[in-house]
């Protein structure tokens, strides 16, 4: 029990100055108070990273589609079920599919990297895309890890030169995709500039 | 984010998938692992590497100077059609795993041609596209854009014209069909700005 | 020292600390908004005025003219409620003030000081001879023993009082314990007894009041300070540094990452990204995306959008902030044609025109676009082609018939700034020439003129004109010269929701590889004293007599170049490209090589050309590549000799 004293040592008299008050705390007050304080601390740190875990989860990929892989996880279902028979060269051709896709992923975000990092530098973009960003980059990663592994499961030995295939596929299909997407061009350019043409493609005044 | 497969059909004979209805990014998928299983069928090798084969090669070239013949003989429409088939013939006989330096390079030595025969037969859109197609997988010496800006002038976008010739002599400076083009596009724009 | 706390009952304290929280308070806002009022009248003088301005008027839309009464003034009615807080906060303070000057208790406490210097009656730079006698003369009137026996007990007692007052004043001037005790304390008794208040009355603190004090205090720091504060935070955080929405931004970056090389770029794909801004959804949540660009769709072919209008207008008065923000991120991603398409999705939007090949016609107020399509005999698409008719020719290709809508229509396209590249280089401030790992600039002359005047070439400006001010100034800041030409006037753009002035985009793009390689730079300020000069094309037959290069003005555009210069020595080329976000036709376009050259090689360059005074410009070349040959060759020599010598020594 402690007890608030004071001692008094002024000019001139004292006349029934107010009285202080001691008051009655307890031992255990102070040890109360804090261990309420670490506690609620600590309650509201696990809670905080528990929501920041989900939220980063619910990101959206900053790739529009994932195709690739959901056909082949599709297939890989389909021929597990047994209800139609998937050819296993269909599964393979399935896994080189989203390996090369893999591939190109990795390579985007690679040749991203310092202007995404320069919009974020910059302010032109928000905490949560470069958050996305960097989700991304581990995500891309981690596919394509499986990617080996569900070969290696495929055809033991095969990985080493999955992955040499893998990025010749990427770029074939990347070359293939500009090539068809000439006749689409020639129609838009067209239109734009207000050009008809005969069936032999030659300008038509 | 997964898309629906809900639709999806396999036929087992042919082996090939199907999805009707689907968006764009679900076609090319499809078509792209149809592609492959058909290179894998066709394939005996299970360890099968990027080595270019031999045989493609051989036809593919046959086809194409079966093209350049043609051309000699002044039959260019039916030029055009060969090497069109070559193109095609390329497309369909290489697997997607041959390696892509040697296949880069055997289109782009194929349309430079189709360029050409484009160019003299007044098929001045279909000719700007294959440039455009050679500029962005990376080939950028003068002659391409020598033809651009023709291409470009001949379908009346001036400015655009321009743009393309300027970068020409910017990578080339001492090109003289360049400066010979830029001279004319300078005229031509004049007339179309009413500066003359 | 005593330890009681008393309260301010007497109101001694309060209005003190309430008179300090309002200046505090007013005086920095008094300044803001009186700096923003003389900014404002400058802002208005400076800019220049425009023919166009009083059409653009003219033609504007009643939906328009609405639209802008309705939202235009929204800073003026801030301002309102801000000039009034202030007029009621220096009320308060006048308030204060006089009751702090009635309030006796104050009064008191503040004479209570000691004063010795008033006290002796003296001046307070006062001698010590001074002072001793006027303390003599003074203590000869107080004195107890020299006071008249008339006086009353309590008179007597007050100038008993005051001679002691004195002879302490007196003794806090000379004597030394005493003058110590005036310098610490104030007062030569020494400390005095100090009173510690708490500036609240005492209602507030005791009894039942006190709890809702208590509870005031809780409410203000838990719950109400949290919540003012995450909601300013959010709302910064909820917007970037560009100002745009975060979502929208993060949005284009979406489709800017996703873009496909082989797509081509229209604006009805930039169009199409505009009308998932987060910013529209906000303003109105119960319309879909699609609806957002049917309403774009049908502000650029001027369709009127039913009971849908006020949101049309509301959302593309929007688009001004949304697409510079999407310039800024394609231009960080490098991409050079969505860059160039958004710049002219901007146009389409301003002009209520879409990107046709005829953009530049139909932009034109009270243009037939039916006539004008069938009419054409030659395939007009320029403005300038448009000009090398006669007016009423130009009345029929366009379709206007009526004489005032011909004559108005003709001085809006007379009036429509064109750029013409007079010259360009890189340049750093200081020197003649870029040396590797400098920092240049970009500096552009250019001529704004209009398409109805005659072409000439830029050879035939003589130098003279081209030159600039080279003092420290410049060199600190070269672009400090830009702020002396004229802001931009008033576009015409009698279909967009707000008044605008519009600049142009200054955009540097690698020839290497074609891409773009920094952010924009606005240009804001150029004169357009050209526009109103008579040179038109049809009438100026003798371009050699009737030109005079020192009418015409030279506007200046400095582009700040991001990189420093490469440290190899060559020639780097890049494309400059200049588009107006207003109005079609209005861009410049061109190559512009960077020769980074050593400064050495100069100097000699410049010598020897001095000594041969040779005009070829072959010569001077070769005289370059001589120059640089020798010094090579004479370090080649001093190196062997160096060699020699050493071998000699060592031999001895």
């Amino acid at each position: 029990m402690s007890s608030n004293y004071s001692d008094f040592n002024s000019t001139f008299t004292e006349d029934g100055g107010p009285t202080v008050e001691t008051k009655v705390v307890s031992f255990y007050t102070p040890l109360l108070y804090v261990s309420i304080l670490v506690v609620s601390l600590a309650v509201f740190a696990s809670h905080y990273r528990k929501k920041t875990v989900q939220e980063l989860s619910r990101l959206p990929s900053m790739f529009d589609e994932s195709v690739a892989r959901d056909l082949y996880y599709e297939l890989k279902q389909m021929s597990e079920s047994e209800e139609t028979k998937v050819h296993e060269k269909v599964l393979k051709a399935a896994l080189l599919n989203r390996g090369a896709e893999a591939i190109r992923r990795t390579l985007k975000l690679k040749e991203s990297e310092p202007q995404v990092t320069m919009l974020y530098k910059n302010g032109s973009v928000g905490e949560e895309y470069w958050k996305r960003y960097q989700n991304e980059v581990k995500l891309v990663d981690l596919e394509f890890k499986e990617c080996i592994q569900e070969a290696e499961m495929m055809q033991p030995g095969w990985p080493q030169l999955f992955v040499g295939v893998c990025r010749e596929i990427c770029f074939n299909q990347a070359l293939k995709r500009r090539y068809q997407a000439i006749l689409l061009r020639k129609d838009v350019f067209a239109v734009q500039w207000d050009l008809k043409f005969d069936d032999n493609g030659r300008l038509l005044e | 984010m997964s898309t629906d497969l809900s639709e999806l059909q396999y036929n087992p004979n042919s082996k090939l998938l199907g999805l009707p209805h689907s968006s764009e990014d679900v076609t090319m998928n499809i078509s792209q692992i149809n592609k492959l299983t058909q290179d894998l069928v066709a394939e005996t090798n299970a360890n099968f590497t990027p080595q270019p084969h031999a045989e493609s090669t051989a036809m593919i070239k046959k086809m194409f100077e079966n093209g350049l013949k043609q051309t000699q003989q002044q039959k260019l429409a039916d030029a055009l059609k060969s090497i069109n088939l070559a193109i095609e013939m390329a497309q369909r006989k290489r697997t997607t795993w041959e390696a892509f330096a040697v296949q880069l390079q055997e289109l782009q030595f194929m349309l430079k041609n189709r360029v050409d025969l484009c160019l003299v037969q007044g098929r001045f859109m279909d000719a700007l596209q294959d440039l455009d197609f050679l500029q962005n997988t990376g080939l950028n010496s003068s002659d391409v854009f020598i033809r651009k800006t023709d291409a470009l002038i001949k379908l009346k976008q001036y400015e655009q014209a321009r743009a393309e010739c300027e970068r020409g002599l910017s990578l080339d400076p001492t090109n003289v069909k360049l400066k010979a083009l830029l001279i004319e596009n300078t005229r031509r724009l004049a007339e179309y700005n009413g500066d003359i | 020292m005593t330890q009681s706390y008393d309260y301010d009952e007497g109101s001694e304290t309060w209005p003190f600390f309430v008179l300090a929280v309002l200046c505090v308070v007013l005086v920095p806002l008094t300044l803001m908004q009186a700096y923003e009022i003389i900014a404002a009248k400058d802002e208005d003088s400076s800019s220049q005025s425009s023919p166009l301005e009083k059409l653009s008027e003219k033609y504007t839309g009643d939906q328009v003219k609405r639209f802008r009464a309705k939202f235009a003034p929204k800073k003026s009615k801030l301002l309102a409620r801000r000039n009034l807080v202030i007029i009621a906060g220096w009320c308060m303070v006048a308030f204060l003030i006089n009751k702090i000057g009635s309030n006796g208790a104050i009064k008191d406490a503040a004479t209570l000081l000691f004063d010795p210097y008033a006290l002796l009656d003296i001046s307070a730079s006062s001698t010590d001879r001074e002072i001793r006698s006027a303390y003599r003369k003074l203590s000869v009137k107080f004195h107890p023993d020299k006071l008249s026996k008339d006086l009353s007990a309590d008179e007597r007692t007050v100038l008993e009082e005051q001679y002691v007052m004195i002879t302490k004043a007196y003794k806090a001037l000379t004597d030394e314990i005493t003058r110590e005790n005036y310098l610490r304390y104030g007062h030569p008794d020494g400390p005095q007894a100090t009173s510690h208040g708490i500036a609240l009355p005492k209602f507030l603190v005791d009894s039942s009041a006190s709890t809702l004090m208590v509870l005031g205090y809780i409410a203000l720091l838990g719950f109400i300070l949290p919540f003012f504060v995450s909601r300013w935070w959010s709302k910064t955080q909820s917007f970037t540094k560009k100002g745009i929405h975060a979502r929208s931004a993060s949005y284009f970056a979406d489709r800017l990452f996703n873009f496909k090389p082989s797509q081509v770029v229209t604006t009805g794909l930039i169009l199409n990204w505009l009308s998932h801004a987060a910013e529209f959804k906000l303003l109105y949540p119960d319309l879909t995306q699609e609806t957002f660009e049917s309403l774009l769709y049908d502000h650029i072919n001027r369709r009127h959008s039913g009971e849908l209008e006020t949101a049309k207008l509301r959302i593309v008065a929007k688009t001004h902030a949304l697409l510079f923000g999407l310039l800024d991120i394609a231009t960080t991603f490098r991409n050079l044609e969505i860059s160039t398409v958004a710049i002219d999705t901007f146009k389409s939007i301003v002009q209520a025109t879409p990107l046709t090949s005829h953009s530049q016609i139909l932009q034109l107020p009270n243009v037939d676009a039916k006539r004008f399509e069938e009419g054409s005999v030659d395939d007009i698409r320029t403005l300038g082609k448009l000009f090398t008719f006669e007016d009423e020719k130009i009345g029929k290709i366009l379709g206007i018939e009526d004489e005032t809508k011909l004559r108005e229509t003709l001085s809006v396209a007379a009036n429509i700034p064109h750029l013409k590249l007079l010259r360009a280089e890189f340049t750093v401030p200081g020197e003649s020439v870029v040396t590797p790992l400098s920092t240049p600039h970009i500096s552009v002359k250019v001529l704004v003129r209009s398409a109805k005047h005659k072409f000439f070439t830029p050879n035939k400006i003589p130098d003279e004109l081209y030159k600039e001010e080279q003092d420290f100034d410049s060199l600190r800041d070269p672009f400090a010269s830009l702020s002396n030409q004229p802001a931009l006037p008033r576009t015409f753009a009698p279909h967009f929701p707000a008044k605008r002035s519009g600049c142009w985009c200054a955009l540097v793009v690698l020839q290497k590889d074609g891409k773009v390689i920094q952010t924009p730079m606005l240009v804001d300020r150029l004169s357009f004293a050209n526009l109103n000069k008579d040179f038109d094309k049809r009438t100026v037959k003798d371009l050699e007599k009737e030109f005079n290069p020192e009418e015409w003005e030279i506007g200046t555009i400095k582009i700040p170049f991001s990189q420093p210069a490469p440290d190899q020595k060559g020639d780097y080329y890049f494309r400059v490209i200049v588009k107006s976000t207003e109005y079609f036709g209005a861009d410049l376009d061109f190559t512009l090589p960077m020769m980074v050259r050593e400064l050495s090689e100069v100097e000699g360059a410049e010598k020897i050309a001095d000594d041969s005074a040779s005009d070829e410009d072959d010569s001077d070349l070769e005289d370059d590549e001589e120059d640089s040959n020798d010094e090579l060759e004479d370090d080649e020599d001093s190196d062997y000799t160096d060699i020699d010598t050493d071998t000699e020594v060592e031999e001895n």
